[in-house]
């Protein structure tokens, strides 16, 4: 039960992103040297949220990306579910045979932790991400590091 | 962002235990032919399940397996934990020197995938086989 490494970069790329606010674009570029992600790694992950609608991107020598709406609208979970595919611990839809106690794990246990992942990271918004990270003392935060 | 199936399989095997079988051993044999696991599959299961406490084996014409503990006292975390070793989503959650990366000291979402972990945890380990065969046995009795 793992998150990817397209879903763990692809987040840290946006939040880096969201917390560019006062530029109407960002470049890739920027991103890739500030989170130390590979540029060709974040191309691809970046044509995919352009096509999922998470970003905009747009061309030129002043092109880059921007978030389709703002921090505060987007929920970790609407990019996660886009990053991940999906989000589920059990993966698939219920087989069409099953015994009655298998059906019944499935939904007394493995939809509720499920639930418990979505309600997780829909609480959670970039705008709040955001902010987080600009009130904490990083010196403090990081001292364990 | 999958759970094995082993995991999966080891919890239904405890509760098949815990439902049909509370206080005597019971053959893997019996297991594997209610539930559809394969002999061979709930051995290797039942065996990682026995190294950590949660089960006990009975030799003898009446043997087989059996709960090690009531089931009140059994999570469906401390099962899930035996077999994956740690819930977490991201490794760094428990382990700051899984992260190799150049610029963590500003890491921007480690804190997320701390309160994920806690999610997931939180819900597991508030779930006993107790829980579970009480709500199957009413859900059966219910004529479900």
């Amino acid at each position: 039960m793992k998150i990817s490494t397209r879903g763990r970069y692809g987040l840290r790329a946006i939040i880096d992103l969201a917390m560019q606010e006062n530029k109407s674009c960002v470049s890739l570029g920027e991103i890739a040297a500030r989170q130390d992600i590979s540029f060709h790694y974040l191309e691809g992950i970046f044509s995919y949220l352009r096509r999922a609608g998470i970003v905009i991107g747009t061309a030129g020598a002043l092109g880059g990306y921007t978030l389709s709406k703002t921090a505060l609208e987007m929920s970790l979970y609407d990019i996660l579910k886009v990053l991940e595919g999906q989000l589920s611990m059990t993966g698939d839809e219920a087989p069409e045979q099953e015994t009655e106690l298998r059906a019944f794990l499935r939904q007394e246990v493995w939809d509720a932790v499920d639930k418990s992942i979505e309600n997780a990271l829909k609480q959670m918004t970039l705008g709040e991400m955001k902010e987080t990270f600009r009130k904490r003392d990083d010196s403090n935060f990081c001292a364990g590091l | 962002m999958k759970l094995s199936t082993k995991s999966r399989y080891a919890l239904e095997g405890l509760v098949y235990i815990a439902v049909n079988s509370p206080n005597e051993a019971i053959r893997i044999r019996q297991i594997a032919q209610d539930t559809g696991i394969t002999v061979a599959y709930l051995e290797q299961i039942f065996f990682l399940l026995k190294k950590a406490g949660l089960l006990l084996t009975v030799r003898g014409a009446k043997g087989g397996f059996l709960l090690a503990q009531s089931p009140k006292d059994i999570t469906v975390g401390m099962v899930l934990r035996t077999i994956e070793h740690d819930l977490a989503p991201v490794k760094c959650v428990h382990d700051l020197q899984a992260c190799t990366s150049k610029v963590r000291s500003g890491c921007v979402s480690r804190q997320i995938w701390m309160r994920l972990t806690d999610a997931i945890e939180s819900t597991v380990d508030n779930i006993t086989l107790e829980d579970l065969k009480t709500s199957y046995l009413n859900r059966k009795g219910a004529g479900a």
